[in-house]
């Protein structure tokens, strides 16, 4: 298995969504070391809430008179929070440094605001502010930018947010579940005979290597026959990590695949799988792997599309 | 495949506009009308909840809800073209369009600087008085020039205080809470004063006049209204400090950072002398001259006044108006004129008082009881001007005065405490993002309690004196 342009484009496009300073943190800190990984561009969006539309051009007269007191949009506070942060996570980064945050520096373009930063210095950081539903929001800016993977939070409303996030963004997605910075994670990569884990395989080598994660390849079957096709992309997978160094085991297990990856994840790994490819209609109705094992998991989960 | 998720997910987003277009279809066809409602006025109760089911659910634009209920009036044969045109536009529209571009170019003078400099005078450094000084202000500004002005002027005031008080708000909760809601509660509070204090008092008048009951001049609203003003501010002031416990006393330093921030602004200049003048004209127009020539057009004459004296650009006035929500008030408006010449309002009406009428055996508390709690409640879910203009038929025809009808729900309109999207003053501060869905519920009960308690004083012993 080659690591092709076709499996992963030489330019990358990742989205971090950010709510605010006090929850963001963790999922800002992976999104930039993500992005780092893959030497992708890196977009910051802040999705809030939409003022109710009758009162709307109250609330933007007010935020103008705001603006006149030097009282920015919470979402630009939250924005220049993110901008120091990622300044912080990289202080290597001497481009990155130079640049300073100027909410009057702003630009009103398809149903958003985008934070505008010095080209040469933050040609590849975009820090955005939208106002809507959060999946609405993501996907409109997944479409108009062309984003190859979102990363968000976990979330309170877990079971909900799943279906719409997984069955709904264009893009691979990143669901930090619970995730915590400092943490020793192992990758457990889940390995079938779809077209997705080859580039499942791609990408979790990648991060396996930035970050010297160990990584467990885990394919599961309803039967305790295995056949060729799964038996074939388990052993592909692996010696596709042994030819990069790093360090792999292989398991094979037999049961329900949701409660087993489940089971298998616990609390110390980050589950890598493949988007489903069942009919988007029958995904809404029984749901998929993905959907199911986001929903009982507690790990992040990254669902390579 | 993307075809099909695309299919889905605009499904998703559109799930009530779908709902209310089946429901919609299966009412006019499906369903045999009442035998004592006529076709039309059956084909209005249709159109006004679906247009409910969509302005609540906003799976589209206001502006296209207002659109399809102008069309379905023709469509269905409720009236012809022009009729419906002629009833879209009239003076209660005129004073939302005039009051919201008069928002624009009062806002845009920077008297805000001057206002946070005369409270704190009056008030000194004390929290309690800093709280009071502004729900008073906040209610008394709200009654006359409406409370989406005075919360867009009243919040930068606010929340500079907290950012000098601490450098993180959140660490201040109680104080954010208290200051800003001082501000969101005392407008709200205060709009009902007069009747330029909001767009739904407007529509209330243009219906009493539209259904006959005879006219209400500015200063008989006032004369009604005023006492429960200031009945409710000093309660307000208690409520606030009892629910959210500043965590500091004093501001003393907060304070006077901001007075060193407000004296950068110099002396009064002469534009913004002309803006008070021009704003003082208005008013008087209003007191003297609304019966003869209209609310909505005194209120288009200062925006014509603000333009042609050069202090507002037409541009700023042109971006920063919400001409969606013009459009949504006229269609209701229209609706709601629709709802009463077919007989759709009455037949509610009727519906209502023969089935509660069996619990409640007193027509005067039915009614009183109906009006409150349909338009309260009705003011939680979906706006406070949106209320009235399509519960405002139905409570006239409920029987009894219809100009103290007319009062009761313009009153209960405002009582809209609970959540942030009732009152414009309310869904400001909830746009700082500082306060909390829950701040509505822990204070508004209890600003429930007393407006109602206020409503119920005004008109046992306050009304019975005037009339």
């Amino acid at each position: 298995m080659k690591h092709s342009p076709k499996i992963i484009p030489d330019t990358l496009k990742f989205l971090t969504a950010v709510s605010s300073s006090e929850y963001s943190g963790p999922t800002l800190k992976m999104g930039s070391l993500i992005a780092s990984v893959f030497d992708a561009d890196l977009g910051v969006v802040y999705v809030g809430e939409k003022a109710n539309e009758f009162h709307g051009s109250s609330v933007n007269l007010t935020r103008h008179n705001l603006d006149n007191w030097n009282i920015i949009h919470p979402g630009l506070e939250t924005l220049k929070w993110a901008l120091k942060e990622l300044q912080t996570y990289a202080p290597e980064n001497k481009a990155l440094g130079g640049i300073k945050f100027n909410s009057d520096h702003v630009y009103e373009e398809d149903g958003r605001v985008r934070v505008l930063l010095p080209e040469e210095k933050g040609g590849r950081i975009e820090l955005i502010l939208r106002e809507g539903e959060l999946v609405d929001q993501l996907r409109k800016e997944i479409q108009l930018e062309g984003y190859d993977l979102a990363i968000i939070g976990g979330s309170k409303n877990k079971r909900h947010l799943a279906h719409s996030i997984i069955q709904y963004l264009p893009s691979s997605v990143l669901v930090l579940q619970k995730f915590k910075p400092r943490k020793q994670y192992k990758l457990l990569l889940l390995v079938d005979d779809s077209q997705a884990t080859r580039k499942s395989v791609a990408w979790g080598a990648l991060i396996a290597e930035k970050l010297d994660w160990p990584v467990r390849t885990l394919t599961v079957s309803k039967t305790r026959h295995f056949g060729p096709g799964y038996q074939g992309a388990a052993d592909q997978a692996k010696a596709y990590f042994e030819s990069r160094n790093i360090e792999v085991e292989q398991f094979f297990l037999t049961g329900d695949p949701v409660n087993t990856f489940a089971e298998f994840a616990g609390d110390d790994h980050m589950i890598i799988m493949g988007a489903s490819t069942l009919n988007p209609i029958k995904q809404l109705l029984f749901g998929s792997k993905p959907i199911k094992t986001l929903a009982r998991t507690d790990v992040p989960i990254l669902i390579i599309r | 495949m993307n075809i099909y998720v695309d299919i889905l997910f605009w499904i998703r987003q559109k799930k009530w506009l779908l709902v209310a277009l089946i429901y919609g279809m299966v009412m006019h066809h499906g369903v045999t009308p009442p035998a004592d409602l006529n076709p039309a006025a059956y084909d209005a109760l249709i159109i006004i909840s679906m247009a409910l089911i969509l302005i609540i659910t906003e799976p589209l634009p206001l502006p296209a809800i207002a659109i399809f209920m102008l069309f379905m009036q023709v469509v269905l044969g409720i009236d012809t073209a022009n009729n419906v045109a002629s009833s879209f536009m009239n003076d209660a529209v005129f004073f939302i369009m005039g009051s919201l571009m008069l928002a624009v170019a009062i806002v845009s003078q920077g008297l805000d600087k001057r206002l946070a400099l005369g409270i704190i005078k009056l008030t000194g450094h004390q929290t309690w008085r800093i709280v009071a000084g502004f729900t008073a202000i906040s209610a008394i500004l709200a009654s006359f020039i409406g409370e989406h002005t005075v919360a867009a002027m009243m919040m930068p005031v606010g929340l500079t205080l907290v950012r000098y008080a601490h450098k993180d708000p959140r660490k201040v909760a109680g104080l954010t809470a208290a200051l800003l809601f001082s501000i969101a509660y005392g407008a709200t509070i205060g709009s009902i004063g007069t009747p330029s204090g909001g767009g739904r008092n407007v529509i209330m008048l243009n219906y009493l006049t539209e259904f006959g009951a005879g006219s209400v001049s500015y200063l008989e609203w006032m004369k009604y209204v005023y006492p429960m003003v200031l009945f409710q501010i000093p309660f307000t002031v208690m409520i606030i400090l009892w629910t959210f416990k500043p965590e500091q006393s004093n501001l003393d330093t907060a304070v006077r950072k901001l007075v060193v921030e407000v004296a950068r602004a110099g002396k009064i200049k002469g534009r913004e002398w002309l803006a008070i003048i021009l704003f003082a004209l208005v008013f008087l127009g209003w007191v003297f001259l609304s019966e003869d020539f209209g609310l909505g057009i005194i209120a288009l004459v200062g925006v014509f006044l603000y333009l042609a004296f050069g202090l507002v650009e037409w541009n700023e006035l042109n971006r920063k108006t919400n001409w969606g929500v013009i459009l949504l008030f006229g269609a209701a408006i229209s609706i709601g004129i629709q709802m009463n010449q077919t007989g759709a309002a009455e037949w509610v009406a009727g519906v209502i008082i023969n089935n509660l009428s069996r619990v409640i055996h007193s027509p005067e508390v039915l009614t009183g009881s109906v009006s409150v709690l349909l338009t309260g409640f009705m003011s939680n879910i979906l706006s406070s001007s949106a209320t009235v203009a399509v519960v405002g038929p139905i409570v006239l025809d409920l029987g009894g005065d219809k100009i103290l009808i007319g009062f009761t729900t313009a009153i209960a309109s405002a009582f809209g405490y609970f959540t942030a999207v009732a009152a414009p003053a309310c869904t400001i501060i909830y746009s700082s993002g500082l306060v909390r869905s829950k701040d509505f519920l822990r204070a508004g009960w209890k600003m429930g309690i007393l407006s109602i308690l206020s409503l119920l004083g005004l008109a046992l012993f306050w009304w019975p004196v005037l009339r």
